[in-house]
């Protein structure tokens, strides 16, 4: 164990953790709501969490190839993010509603 | 020519036969199949004389010429070749098989000239052959068996030739089974005999036989040997199992003359003969063969004095035979036993063919009561039959008197013989006599009852030299085997038969024949002879000089009659004991067994698949959510694994 | 405590109540406020862990553009409360929150699994850095990016080209060349 004091000495492990959660909590999103915008906004959620968690690694081990990546996975995910949007009014226009619990198409 | 190719063309000419007419079936030309058929048969009977001539010329110890083809079953230290033997009893089997299998063809093309499906009538004929040859020429008892089961498979496709007639398809299923029945005790022997023996080859076996004394195996010997003749029975129409012969009449008569008359049924005789050291060593079975064959032989010539179909009679007169060659080989007169073999063979087949030729002229009418006086209209016919008649109710110098004699002295005189043997052959004798003659007189003689537009004429000579030549045949065929005390008595006139067939045959243990004088034998057979003409004359006068006494006399029996007229009910007794308590158990199997508990088992499992495939349907709801959750609980997993293992 | 300390605190709390926010209103605007709160917050963590170019990225593109969309849509689709927000099913829901808290706690037990062996990352900013130095300095990010991973900068260029089309095409509902009007 690392003799310091969690709460004053910030340490890799902190940003870890709080990537950790933040995570989670995104999941939990995902897997609990039924509104397809908020779903979407659950999964940026998530990549955030993974984004503070490349940026730590690459700030603790001096390397800047963690920030190329969270760039990639930002471009990714704004464009992702886009086309995702543009279903979700597709579907609205279509079907007048943008709750999943009517989506259940792939029952069988 | 080499006696293997010999061989080989014996058996494989009415195979060509049968391959050639067997393509052709559906052609009605009768003239070709029968001349393709014929010839075939000729050809192997052409092999039979030379194979014949060719055992002559050698010395009486080395008359055995062997063929093997190939080897048929190698397990392990077990091989059985395709081999066949050509020894004194098998060269007198194929010459009668394939002579009178060729008179019997050519009467065949004078017979189905006028069926449609005569074709494949004469490849059934020759495959019938074919196979026939097999078993008398097999030096294992595995390729006679072969043959066995063959001639029982032509058997069943002959007699139920004519299958749209349903009993008649009936007929046909009686004979397969009841031979089947059979040759289930028949294998049954061939294992024993195996697990005794470590052999099925028949020569092994007959040197091996004597051995079994020593080696304390009379009682597996004995065992074995009951079951071959089981076998026997069913092939050669025995009590219990002759209930097909009298049916088997449902096929074309030709059929019946070779088949069930000359050949077919001679097998299970032959293979006692065969395995002649073997039986010698169990004479207790030799006592069940002996007494099985005279109670036969009583039995069918008691039925066949009420019979009124032509060929049934002549079918009961060969199951009664058929007893009188079991009763010799059962008191250990084997070659007596194959010397009424074939000159049964020649009278017989001649009185069927005869008969075919009156049901041909009486435009396929077969009750005697509706025949009568053909004598004036069927010349040779009548002649010939005649012939047949004096054969076989046993009068000098015919055929049969001196086979039949042999076999009723025998059966007094041999170590294993008894008084009561020959008096129940004695009594056979004269029914035989009764019923042939009561035969003729229906058929042949007195008044015509034939109905009025039927006009009866003469078979052509297709169907009329076959006749010719039996009829020659049952004349002088029995000179072969002319008794010592007759021989004797004609100036040193040898018995060829016996001398011929003498190096095969085991003499019974502690035989002594000087017990018995020439004076007995004279007695005895003069007694018989008498009776049988005593019979004779009986007959005639009641059917044809004194019309209504037979119908008298079968009241006055009363029940008697009843009973015999209606062959002792045995037919129903079987159905009643065997055959329906069977049908009804399979029945009870089928609705308790196969409804209720296989097919519900099957049922379950598979509702259990169904149950199983519901479970596992409802995880794929169209949820995404859900299938979101299972892919997050498969990384728990997956990590969880990761960070403990 | 020292203002690294603090603002770390601080922003934490700031990230998992906007994320507690996005996930737990029925609203969906609420919703997306939650969110933009978690992003700029998210912007100001990497200042601290002096990812500055990534800071200002993050600003403008999740918090400036990508927020944005979201909430030009949610106004397009003019929803007052969810009839039906949350998924039904207590049992299902329990499972499902059991299975994401059981995932963070093997992430985060692997994170430190990890991060005994390795104790040279104790202390923040233990190593020498200056701001031009710094690992997060404009410089070193795109010679990193440039030199080494041309090939993967220019597919992206294909893929935000790509995208941009097929945004439009998706949401076509009349018009254009092969209309069958």
């Amino acid at each position: 164990m690392i003799e310091t004091n969690i709460f004053t000495e910030i340490t890799a492990n902190h940003y870890l953790i709080l990537s950790a959660v933040l995570f989670s909590i995104g999941m939990a999103g995902v897997l609990v709501r039924r509104n397809i915008i908020v779903l979407f906004m659950s999964i940026e959620l998530m990549l955030n969490a993974v984004n503070i968690s490349f940026v730590t690694f690459s700030h603790y081990f001096g390397k800047v190839d963690g920030q190329v990546m969270v760039f990639f996975v930002m471009t990714i995910a704004a464009a992702e993010a886009a086309v995702g949007l543009a279903l979700a009014v597709a579907i609205f226009k279509r079907f007048k509603e943008v709750n999943i619990r009517f989506f259940e198409h792939l029952k069988g | 020519m080499s006696h293997q190719v010999l061989i080989a063309i014996l058996l494989l000419s009415p195979l060509v036969g049968f391959i050639i007419n067997g393509i052709r079936f559906r052609s009605a030309n009768y003239l070709l199949a029968g001349s393709i058929a014929t010839g075939a048969v000729a050809v192997s009977f052409a092999c039979a004389v030379m194979l014949f001539v060719e055992l002559l010329g050698l010395p009486a110890e080395q008359r055995r010429l062997t063929v093997s083809f190939f080897e048929w079953i190698a397990i392990g230290n077990f091989k059985v070749n395709a081999g066949f033997v050509v020894d004194q009893i098998s060269s007198i089997m194929i010459l009668i098989i394939t002579g009178v299998g060729a008179l019997i063809h050519l009467f065949s093309i004078g017979y189905m000239h006028h069926d449609k499906g005569v074709t494949k009538y004469f490849s059934y004929l020759n495959f019938f052959l074919f196979n026939m040859l097999i078993l008398v020429l097999g030096d294992s008892l595995l390729t006679m068996f072969v043959g066995w089961e063959g001639v029982g498979l032509c058997s069943y496709l002959l007699i139920g030739f004519w299958f749209s007639d349903s009993a008649k398809a009936a007929a046909g299923m009686k004979a397969f089974i009841t031979n089947r029945i059979g040759d289930a005790a028949f294998l049954i022997g061939i294992f024993i005999l195996f697990t005794t023996f470590g052999t099925v080859n028949l020569h092994e076996l007959n040197a091996l036989a004597p051995a079994a004394l020593e080696a304390g195996w009379l009682g597996t010997v004995g065992l074995a040997t009951l079951m071959l003749f089981i076998g026997a029975t069913g092939k050669s129409a025995q009590i219990p199992l002759y209930v097909w012969l009298p049916d088997a009449m449902a096929g074309p008569t030709p059929v019946s003359a070779l088949i069930h008359a000359a050949t077919m049924v001679t097998a299970g005789v032959y293979m006692i003969v065969r395995l002649n050291p073997l039986f010698v060593m169990a004479p207790n079975t030799m006592m069940v063969v002996a007494i099985v064959g005279a109670a036969t032989a009583l039995l069918a010539a008691t039925i066949g004095l009420t019979q009124t179909d032509i060929k049934k009679v002549l079918a009961y007169s060969t199951v009664s035979q058929l007893g009188y060659m079991f009763l010799a080989v059962g008191v250990g007169a084997f070659g007596a036993g194959m010397f009424h073999l074939m000159t049964h063979a020649f009278f017989k087949a001649l009185m069927f063919l005869g008969a075919g030729s009156v049901i041909h002229a009486v435009h396929e009418e077969q009750d005697i009561q509706k025949m009568g006086g053909l004598k004036k209209y069927l010349p040779i016919t009548h002649l010939t039959f005649v012939l047949g008649w004096l054969a076989i109710i046993g009068m000098p110098p015919f055929a049969g008197f001196f086979s039949k004699d042999e076999i009723l002295w025998q059966a007094y005189s041999s170590p294993r013989g008894h008084m009561l043997l020959w008096a129940a052959g004695v009594i056979g004798a004269m029914l035989t006599a009764f019923y042939m003659t009561r035969l003729l007189a229906l058929t042949f003689w007195g008044k015509s009852r034939v109905d009025k537009k039927i006009h009866p004429h003469e078979s052509p000579f297709v169907m009329t030299i076959p006749l010719m030549v039996l009829g020659l045949l049952s004349v002088v065929g029995g000179w072969v085997g002319i008794p010592h005390v007759i021989g004797e008595f004609l100036g040193h006139v040898p018995n060829y038969w016996e001398s011929w067939l003498a190096p095969l045959i085991t003499k019974l243990p502690s035989a002594t024949m000087t017990a018995h004088s020439a004076t007995e034998e004279w007695i005895l057979m003069g007694s018989s002879v008498t009776l049988a003409a005593i019979s004779a004359v009986a007959a005639y006068i009641i059917y044809v000089k004194k019309e209504g006494v037979a119908a008298k006399i079968a009241q006055a029996a009363g029940p008697v009659y009843k009973a015999v007229d209606n062959k002792y009910f045995v037919d129903e007794a079987y159905f009643a004991g065997i055959i329906n308590p069977l049908l009804q158990a399979s029945y009870n199997l089928w609705q308790y067994v196969d409804v209720n508990v296989v097919d519900k088992a099957t049922y379950k499992i598979t509702e259990i698949v169904r149950g199983g495939g519901f479970i596992v349907r409802s995880l794929q709801n169209g949820n995404m959510q859900q299938y979101a959750m299972y892919v997050v609980i498969g990384v728990v997993v997956a990590l969880s694994y990761m960070l403990v293992g | 405590m020292t203002a690294d300390t603090f603002l770390f605190w601080f922003l934490a709390f700031a990230i998992i109540a906007g994320a507690l926010g996005v996930v737990l209103m029925t609203n969906p605007i609420h919703s997306a406020l939650g969110l933009v709160l978690t992003m700029v917050s998210v912007a100001a963590i990497f200042v601290t862990l002096q990812a500055y170019f990534l800071a200002g990225v993050q600003l403008i593109v999740y918090a400036g553009a990508v927020m944005v969309l979201f909430v030009m849509v949610l106004m397009l689709f003019d929803l007052k409360n969810e009839i039906q927000a949350f998924s039904r099913g207590r049992i299902r829901g329990a499972l499902k929150i059991g299975s994401v808290g059981i995932l963070s706690g093997l992430i985060v037990g692997a994170f430190a699994k990890a991060l005994i062996a390795n104790q040279a990352l104790g202390a923040k900013g233990s190593l020498a850095s200056t701001a031009s130095t710094a690992v997060g300095a404009i410089k070193p990010l795109a010679e990193n990016l440039f030199f080494n991973h041309v090939f993967s900068f220019e597919l992206l260029g294909v893929l935000l080209l790509v995208i941009a089309v097929g945004t439009v095409a998706l949401s076509r509902s009349k018009g254009g060349t092969h209309d069958r009007n």
